[in-house]
């Protein structure tokens, strides 16, 4: 009966020697940059090391360490850092620098409301989707007042899709002007009455 | 709120939408009634006053709310040969798989975390014994960890109940328990001895790290419990604790989607399995 | 009319509502849907069942349209060469020649209206015949 082996010891990964995480981020292997990015956080030094390292990084893998590391320090600063990642023309950063910071939320949530006045409106966007990270009250009023003012309707829609999830009774006023606003965009209508319903009047 | 109330359809959809999102589970309004009972019963346990006081709370993830109401709707016991269909998965395809790089008398080593109280792991080394034909051929290691230590304690004495056993057949408690009495089976010694326990915080990579290599983690329920951030960390964690090429397994109700794009997406006899990628050297 | 009824089209995006008002679109033109959040859960959709077409938005969580186009067309499966339409927010060069490059058959710029999805999704669905 006994097929099964009463197992041994467990061959432990080896763990990399502190003094070279610095050096094997920038220049390492694919799998020591990956390695050397899940223990920068260890060193006093770790976030301008990341940035460079991010700025150079191709690899996807070791791209979302990075990114994982700049999340666990949690700072008004590590989120600076991703930010600018939000402007890529790759997609795949896009998304990349998004997830890291909706695992940020209050890091990520000092820099909102000022992405979501950015000129740029695809930066607005993106940004309507870290307010569902935060508290609802606070997403609920960033949003409502980006709707008062947004000329976009795509925008308009990022930050509807979010208020019907956070959206209270004061949201409907907002919705409701919203929709006089844009009488051409059959969407933006839908969106508007189903984020209505589901906020509802109670 | 009490519990003669009903919900709305949309307060339905509100919510049906929030857990789509969050942890990838469905809910059709085929399902609504049901579903509604559990959540209007979670309303009154959390002593909310109305949907929308519950919707908040469920959404600020206050005292695990999300793994609370998702209990309420699911069996969330764990028994032995759950999910079976993923054991028939790991012996027809993911081993094969695994063994083609390997020889006989290499070790195989498979990874059950959280093991809760042993129901998994000791279910995989019977599932093997019983169902691979190259279980001699291969030393097969199994551990089994949890963050909880009582529940280690549990695992490693391997005493059962009625309900844990009920999809095992007669012969297969006879092969491998022996009965404490009417009520009670202890795993018998040889196979509490081939699978090894140990303490491990998912999120902690000191703690993941020293468990060494699978080929094979079962990390059923667990990860769609977890923030954002966590689900990060326990991911990469995970990446680092299979062999490149080796496979994990979730719960049936989970998926890899909501938590990270690090493994890729496979179909093994009608089951979605994630995988590390192979290293691409020349 | 045409008949699409045995006709499946995936939609992924990450906005509910927007999957919603595509799904109403579709339904009442008697194609079957089937949703999916972001790039890896149109992947594990894809792995399981079989489509005639998929919607696919650029910018959602984990795995966007463009890598989920990718993966698709560089895998050998039956389904790796259903066609595909992207649809997005930006109508700026770079997305649209990325989506062109990962092997989009169309691409279409957000908001888009009930009336023009269902007029592409016939169309692709026809050719896919
Ligand atoms: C619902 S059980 C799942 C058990 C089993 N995999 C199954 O599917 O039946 C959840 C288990 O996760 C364990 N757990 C919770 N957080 C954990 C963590 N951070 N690391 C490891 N285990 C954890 C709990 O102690 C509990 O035993």
């Amino acid at each position: 009966m006994p097929l099964i082996r009463k197992p041994a010891s467990p061959p432990e990964t080896p763990a990399p020697d502190d003094r070279n995480i610095a050096e094997m981020l920038i220049e390492g292997s694919d799998d020591e940059r990956w390695t050397a990015a899940r223990r920068t956080t260890l060193l006093p030094e770790a976030l301008p090391l990341l940035t460079t390292a991010l700025s150079k990084e191709r690899i996807a893998r070791v791209r979302e360490a990075i990114f994982t590391a700049l999340a666990k320090m949690g700072s008004s600063e590590s989120a600076a850092v991703i930010i600018p990642y939000l402007r890529s023309d790759d997609a795949a950063q896009r998304t990349a620098a998004l997830d890291a910071l909706r695992a940020m939320p209050g890091a990520a949530a000092v820099h909102l409301p000022g992405l979501l006045k950015d000129a740029d409106a695809d930066v607005r966007l993106l940004a309507c989707e870290i307010a569902r990270v935060l508290p609802a009250d606070d997403a609920s009023r960033l949003l409502e007042e980006l709707i008062e003012r947004e000329l976009n309707p795509n925008v308009c829609a990022a930050a509807i899709e979010v208020l019907a999830e956070t959206g209270t009774a004061a949201s409907l006023k907002v919705l409701g002007q919203c929709a006089t606003r844009f009488p051409e965009e059959p969407f933006l209508a839908f969106a508007i009455k189903t984020a209505r319903d589901r906020i509802g009047s109670r | 709120m009490d519990d003669t109330q009903q919900i709305t359809e949309d307060e339905f959809k509100r919510l049906a939408d929030f857990l789509y999102r969050r942890t990838g589970m469905v809910f059709t309004e085929t399902k609504r009634y049901y579903v509604e009972r559990r959540i209007i019963e979670r309303i009154v346990a959390t002593s909310s006053r109305s949907f929308a006081g519950y919707f908040a709370y469920l959404r600020s993830e206050t005292r695990n709310e999300v793994e609370h109401l998702i209990n309420a709707f699911t069996v969330n016991e764990t028994y032995f040969y759950r999910e079976d269909h993923q054991l028939a998965c790991l012996s027809s395809d993911l081993l094969k798989e695994r063994v083609t790089a390997k020889r006989p008398g290499d070790t195989i080593r498979i990874w059950s975390v959280p093991c809760s109280t042993g129901e998994e792991p000791y279910s995989i080394a019977i599932w093997l014994l019983e169902n691979w034909k190259d279980v001699d051929a291969y030393d097969i290691e199994i551990v089994g960890s949890d963050i909880d230590t009582r529940v280690l304690e549990a695992a490693a004495e391997g005493i059962f109940g009625k309900r844990a056993l009920m999809r095992l057949s007669p012969e297969l408690i006879e092969r491998y328990f022996h009965g404490l009495d009417d009520e009670r089976w202890q795993i018998l010694e040889d196979l509490r001895q081939s699978v090894r326990f140990s303490r491990v915080n998912l999120i902690e990579t000191k703690e993941t790290r020293p468990q060494g290599r699978f080929d094979v983690i079962f990390c059923r329920n667990v990860l769609i419990y977890f923030d954002d951030e966590s689900r990060r960390i326990a991911a990469e964690n995970l990446y680092d604790n299979l062999l490149p090429g080796g496979f994990i397994c979730l719960g049936h109700t989970e998926s890899m989607s909501r938590i990270s794009p690090l493994f890729e997406v496979c179909r093994y006899s009608g089951a979605i399995v994630y995988r590390r990628p192979q290293e691409l050297r020349a | 009319m045409s008949d699409y009824s045995k006709k499946r089209v995936l939609v992924i995006d990450d906005a509910a509502l927007v999957r919603t008002y595509y799904r109403s679109a579709l339904e009442a033109r008697g194609f079957v849907v089937e949703e999916a959040l972001n790039g890896l859960e149109g992947l594990e959709k894809v792995l399981l069942q079989a489509f005639d077409l998929a919607i696919v938005d650029v910018n959602m969580p984990q795995m966007d349209g463009i890598t989920f186009l990718h993966t698709l067309r560089s895998k050998e499966l039956p389904i790796s060469g259903i066609p595909v339409l992207v649809t997005s927010t930006e109508s700026g060069m770079q997305d649209m020649a990325a989506a062109r490059r990962a092997g989009a058959n169309y691409y279409l710029v957000k908001p888009i209206k009930q009336e023009t999805l269902a007029e592409y999704a016939a169309i692709f669905c026809g050719a896919a015949r």
